[in-house]
């Protein structure tokens, strides 16, 4: 074990140290710049192993990291907010691609107007393209989830996104766990998965298809994700092993009886952790891996646990349909023999969740309109 | 070019794709992968060369290709080159191919970050100058006073050609140079030179396209040659963004524009001020060309 | 090895198959056919040579091939090398942008080749017959070749004691080396051809007995009778007609002449009498006097250019009228002026000069004599070809019949098609039509000295001479290279015409339907 006090931008930058990568594409955005910093400080030390390239706009970045991973190299980019809807067509790319590639995002609202709190919007704009996304509530597990998430990735041939809140993780110093170079060759060692670039062999990769065989292509890449709980699980199990820590696709705190719980991701679940005592008889659903959807982890959990009523945290909001955890909520809960009530809790804009607003909430009672939402602002 | 030494075993590209007859963007791409090959990859962005590349399970180059979006050329490129020397395959020639719009417009972004980063790759942007694979729409390499199907007639482009080498001149690249299909021993020695040279090379090679330029399809080489001949499309080097060097000069004087322009259709009921307008255009661009290069061979 | 979540029957995102799968020749509703069009130097010459063809075979140094094509319709480029006026290269398109190509000096070079390289040959066996051919000059030699090689056993009858008609007794030595023309005979004879010469057919041996003995007779004796001028004086001594005066200069006894020389007449044979007698001892002055003006003149005008840088003096629109008889020989020739116009000749006998000369050379053409033969008993098919029945012509029209003889001849024992006589009537390949600016491989020199550089100059108006362009310019890598020479591929040719428009030597044609 070996602790340092870091940010999570900072924790997420040693993570990608301690993997060793061979390619980093930088690119500056608030709240992310700590992460690119920290990296060409390795690089400045000579400690980072691979390139670092500080190119000329995000879509450049994820770009070269599409063409890196594609001829084999092991990748690393991050970005937040505009960044990450700049390179919106490169992340379809990428995992259209099949290339394995790790990418930081953290979450920032996307304008007009222009906006640096932290609304989840960003990277849940990017739920339908095919990468994986996990969300971190703090700094040990930013550090701990980007190396899992070489692992995952480069084992499904999926890229994966590891998300965490602008400035109450990225900026917020804590404690971590560091762990040796050494210890992380254990869990994961140089990249073997397969250079799609042959140089000497024919290959027209990715070249214009019929539907027929894009519907294969697609059908392969929704099966090939859904395996992700299973070899996460897998992978998790391991990191007990080596570091004495583990996690799960969702993590779940509900006392006997507690027949609500509030389902959270990012750092509003660690506040709810931390406010369970102060609540009465309440539960939390953590909710980390977010795509693939644990709709059967949530459905049995639920059931297990005879909830009735599940208020769900939305650091977001759809415009038009409201919050996007509900939404994917009450999609898995369909079907199920006896579905909570879901109330949705909408932070949009990235407001702080306090204590008193989640009294407020669960203390509201049933709501009138059909979808039971209530904004933060009116629980202040 | 001997005769002599021509075989098809070092030639890249197979018979049975799908450009239209007459394509220089095919001829380009035949001879570039020919002289740069055969350890070669290339990435290609949306283009022409998308499609004639083949539809999987074909292909119709020996090396292999990457695909990437329209805007990515560039950036696509600088990885591919970094991975594939990370894995150790240092020698592997890296050709990222894009279209005049994947250069000079959409793509501009890309090549700009890439050649100031001097990444080390030859970028080769094949000019039929308009966005043709999706039906002949204007770009910002179409010339002065063409139709295309964004600017049909009456209207016509208006604003000049862009001027790629001077941008890559700008960015003071180790080599730059343009080419065209009629003259493809000037064209392989070219490419030759640029494999043994480090950094960023750009190559910008005029390939005529039979429909989008209105001209049959047997001309596609004669085009080629009247526009290197008017002086509409001179052949020469830049080195390190500050020497330049003719490699090809008319015999007396150039060739009248009128000569090329009226065998495409796309240049059809042109204005006579307008033709004269281009002609000056053309003219002027030339004595320019022509102060840079003796500028350079003083300091030389 | 592919990664295990990809499963391999679905793996549709990647490319390895060569598109050659896809036959694009289906596109093509043009189709280039590789043919061969007329050059302007074949549409000149009077053998119909395929002078591109060998031209490129002596480029790249390959004489026995050379050798095959000329031989196939011209047994003896050494010989025409030298006498033949060669219109090929005054039609040559090469001549547009340099100079034209010395192609007699190229035809020379596969003559000599061959005379140096010869090597008997066994003929094919398949026809067996016997052949005698009358006169054993171009049209003869020509005949008794091709005759032999088919296999027949030929024998050759010479009125002259010398062997060579006109090649022997009309050419002068400074214009065919007698050399030369030995070494051609000798490897006739060598092939097993029989010579007998000062034998006159109709005299010594009557036509009839030669259609009994041989069946197969060629009859080619030329064209000898001299015309006569009609004009008093003609028959004293010191008038000479020309060819009498050039058999005896050229077979090694000149005559005895005296200075002056005038020679009257405007043909080769004048030009041939007036620089013959140039050469000789005690001959210093030399006039040409025709009745025409110079351009009307039907010598050859590199000939009479050369007559006249030696030194002959040329006069033009006179017309003998009487020759004067001096003590013994010839003193004085009287010419009256005369002038061509519509009517024919007319002739001012007001305006008239005496030439005083010690010879009188009279060249006024030949006329055909047929009743040397005399009257044949029973029915007979006689072949005939040459000046006898053209009348004088040229050494390359003479061999032409002969060969058109002897493959009639052999066509006619053996049931095969006759020969073609019929010579091409299309438009050569013009020197606009070319397509130079390709430039590659094009020597741009002028004359070289030696053949096969030479031969290199050729353009190749109408040929191919695998020059390569339509392999390097073919977007679709439909062109394959065949040893050395190039094919279009019709399973991928998309018929986009590049190849045709960009051929340096426009040797192909665009055809519709595929």
């Amino acid at each position: 074990m070996s602790f340092e006090l870091i940010s999570g931008s900072q924790a997420a930058a040693i993570a990608v140290q301690r993997v060793g990568v061979d390619f980093v594409a930088a690119y500056p955005i608030t709240p992310q710049t700590a992460i690119v910093e920290t990296l060409a400080n390795f690089d400045a030390k000579g400690e980072l192993g691979g390139e670092f390239v500080s190119v000329e706009s995000e879509y450049a970045a994820l770009a070269s990291c599409y063409g890196a991973s594609a001829s084999g190299a092991r990748v690393f980019t991050a970005t937040a907010s505009h960044g990450l809807a700049y390179m919106h067509e490169i992340i379809h790319w990428c995992s259209g691609a099949r290339v394995p590639i790790v990418m930081v995002n953290v979450n920032r609202t996307i304008g007009a107007p222009w906006s640096l709190d932290p609304d989840q919007g960003d990277s849940l704009s990017q739920r339908d393209t095919g990468w994986m996304q996990i969300y971190c509530s703090n700094a040990q597990e930013v550090f701990d989830t980007v190396l899992q998430a070489y692992a995952l990735s480069e084992e499904l041939l999926l890229p994966c996104m590891v998300v965490f809140d602008g400035f109450y993780v990225s900026h917020t110093y804590e404690a971590v766990d560091v762990a040796e170079k050494e210890d992380v060759r254990n869990l994961i060692g140089a990249p073997i998965f397969q250079a799609q670039v042959q140089p000497g062999t024919p290959g027209n990769m990715h070249a214009l298809t019929t539907g027929e065989n894009q519907m294969l292509l697609i059908k392969n890449r929704h099966e090939t994700m859904l395996r992700a709980p299973a070899v996460f699980e897998d992978i998790n199990k391991r990191y007990e092993e080596i570091f004495g820590r583990s996690y799960k696709v969702i993590d779940c705190v509900i006392p006997p009886g507690a027949k609500t719980v509030i389902l959270a991701a990012g750092s509003t679940s660690e506040t709810v952790r931390w406010s369970l005592p102060q609540l009465n008889n309440v539960g939390l659903i953590q909710l980390r891996m977010f795509r693939p959807f644990p709709a059967d982890q949530l459905c049995s959990v639920i059931e297990a646990h005879d909830v009735e009523k599940v208020v769900v945290v939305d650091r977001n909001c759809s415009t038009g349909m409201g919050g996007i955890f509900a939404q994917e909520l009450r999609a898995a809960l369909y079907g199920v023999e006896k579905p909570p009530a879901v109330q949705d809790m909408v932070l949009a804009g990235g407001v702080d969740l306090t204590l008193q607003m989640l009294e407020n909430m669960l203390d509201s009672g049933p709501v009138e309109n059909r979808v039971e939402e209530k904004w933060g602002v009116d629980l202040l | 070019m001997k005769i002599e030494e021509l075989n098809r075993e070092s030639e890249m590209l197979y018979s049975g794709h799908n450009a239209c007859p007459g394509c220089g963007a095919a001829l380009a791409v035949r001879y570039l992968t020919r002289a740069l090959g055969p350890n070669l990859v290339l990435v290609l962005t949306a283009s022409c060369w998308s499609i004639i590349s083949g539809m999987p399970p074909l292909t119709a180059l020996k090396c292999p290709i990457l695909h990437c979006p329209f805007p990515s050329a560039g950036s696509v490129g600088s990885g591919v080159k970094r991975g594939l020397n990370a894995k150790g395959k240092h020698d592997t020639t890296v050709v990222v191919l894009a279209g005049d719009g994947g250069t000079f417009d959409i793509g501009l972004q890309a090549l700009s970050g890439a050649a100031q980063r001097n990444e080390d790759y030859i970028f080769i942007c094949y000019d039929n100058e308009a966005y043709m694979n999706t039906g002949m729409q204007t770009s910002s390499a179409t010339p002065f006073g063409a139709r295309t199907a964004t600017a049909p007639y009456p209207l016509f482009k208006a604003g000049q050609k862009k001027d790629i080498m001077q941008i890559m001149a700008a960015h003071g690249i180790p080599y730059a140079a343009t080419a065209t299909v009629a003259y493809p021993e000037d064209m392989e020695i070219k490419l030759k030179k640029a494999k043994e040279i480090s950094g960023f090379r750009f190559i910008h090679i005029l390939s005529p396209c039979p429909p989008g330029w209105g001209t049959e399809s047997s001309d596609t080489i004669q085009l080629s040659r009247l526009a290197v001949n008017t002086g509409f499309f001179p052949l020469y080097e830049i080195r390190n963004g500050v020497s330049w060097e003719m490699t090809w000069m008319p015999e007396r004087t150039r060739t009248p524009l009128t000569e090329y322009l009226s065998r495409q259709r796309r240049f059809n009921q042109m204005d006579e001020l307008r033709v004269q307008a281009l002609q000056e255009e053309v003219d002027h661009d030339w004595d320019c060309l022509m102060e840079r290069v003796g500028a350079s061979e003083k300091c030389d | 090895m592919l990664p295990e979540v990809i499963k391999e029957e679905i793996c549709f995102s990647c490319g390895k198959e060569p598109s050659s799968a896809n036959k694009t020749g289906e596109w093509r509703f043009l189709t280039p056919e590789k043919g061969s069009r007329l050059s302007p130097c074949r549409q000149g010459c009077l053998l119909n040579g395929e002078i591109p063809v060998w031209l490129e075979a002596v480029k790249n140094g390959k004489w026995e091939e050379a050798w095959q094509i000329v031989s196939s319709y011209n047994p003896f480029p050494a010989l025409t090398g030298h006498v033949c006026f060669h219109p090929c290269t005054e039609n040559c398109n090469r001549g547009q942008l340099d100079q034209s190509i010395e192609i007699d000096a190229v035809e020379r070079a596969i003559g000599e080749w061959r005379l140096r390289n010869y090597k008997r040959q066994d003929k094919p066996k398949g026809i067996s017959g016997k052949a005698a051919v009358v006169g054993s000059g171009p049209a003869g030699l020509s005949c008794a070749y091709y005759l032999n090689e088919a296999g027949y056993i030929v024998t050759v009858f010479e009125r002259e004691k010398v062997i060579g008609g006109m090649f022997a007794l009309g050419i002068p030595e400074y214009r065919l080396p007698r050399r030369i023309l030995k070494k051609e005979i000798d490897v006739l004879k060598e092939e097993g051809i029989k010579f007998i010469s000062g034998c006159n057919i109709g005299k010594d041996v009557q036509l009839s007995e030669l259609y009994e003995e041989y069946g197969n007779v060629f009859l080619a004796p030329g064209a000898w009778k001299p015309r006569k001028a009609g004009i008093p004086g003609e028959e004293y001594s010191g008038v000479w007609n020309a060819l009498d005066f050039l058999s005896l200069v050229n077979s090694g006894q000149p005559p005895a002449i005296e200075d002056p020389v005038v020679v009257i007449g405007g043909g080769n044979a004048a030009v041939d009498s007036a620089r013959c007698a140039l050469r000789m001892n005690g001959v210093n002055h030399v006039k040409l006097i025709y009745r025409r003006s110079r351009v009307e003149m039907p010598a050859n005008q590199t000939e009479v250019e050369a007559a006249e840088h030696e030194g002959v003096e040329l006069v033009f629109n006179a017309l003998p009228r009487e020759i004067e008889k001096g003590n013994s020989y010839v003193k004085t020739v009287i010419f009256d002026h005369c002038k061509t116009n519509r009517e024919g000749l007319t002739v001012d006998q007001s305006r008239s000069f005496k030439e005083n000369c010690g010879t009188v050379i009279m060249a006024l053409g030949q006329e055909i004599d047929l009743s040397v033969f005399g009257k044949l008993e029973k029915e007979a098919i006689i072949f005939a070809g040459g000046d006898l029945v053209s009348g004088p012509a040229t050494v390359p029209e003479a061999i032409r019949a002969g060969r058109i003889a002897a493959m009639t001849i052999i066509a006619r024992s053996s049931g095969l098609p006759e020969p073609e006589l019929m010579l091409p009537v299309e438009d050569p390949v013009a020197f606009e039509d070319l397509n130079l600016e390709a430039k590659i491989n094009l020597s741009l020199q002028q004359k070289q000295a030696e053949p096969n550089e030479e031969a290199g100059r050729c353009l190749g108006c109408g040929t191919c001479n695998s020059c390569g362009i339509c392999y390097i310019f073919c977007p679709d890598m439909a062109v394959e290279i065949v040893g050395n020479r190039y094919q279009i591929n019709m399973d991928y040719c998309k018929g986009c015409g590049i190849c045709v428009q960009e051929c340096p030597a426009q040797a192909m044609l665009m055809e519709g339907g595929r």
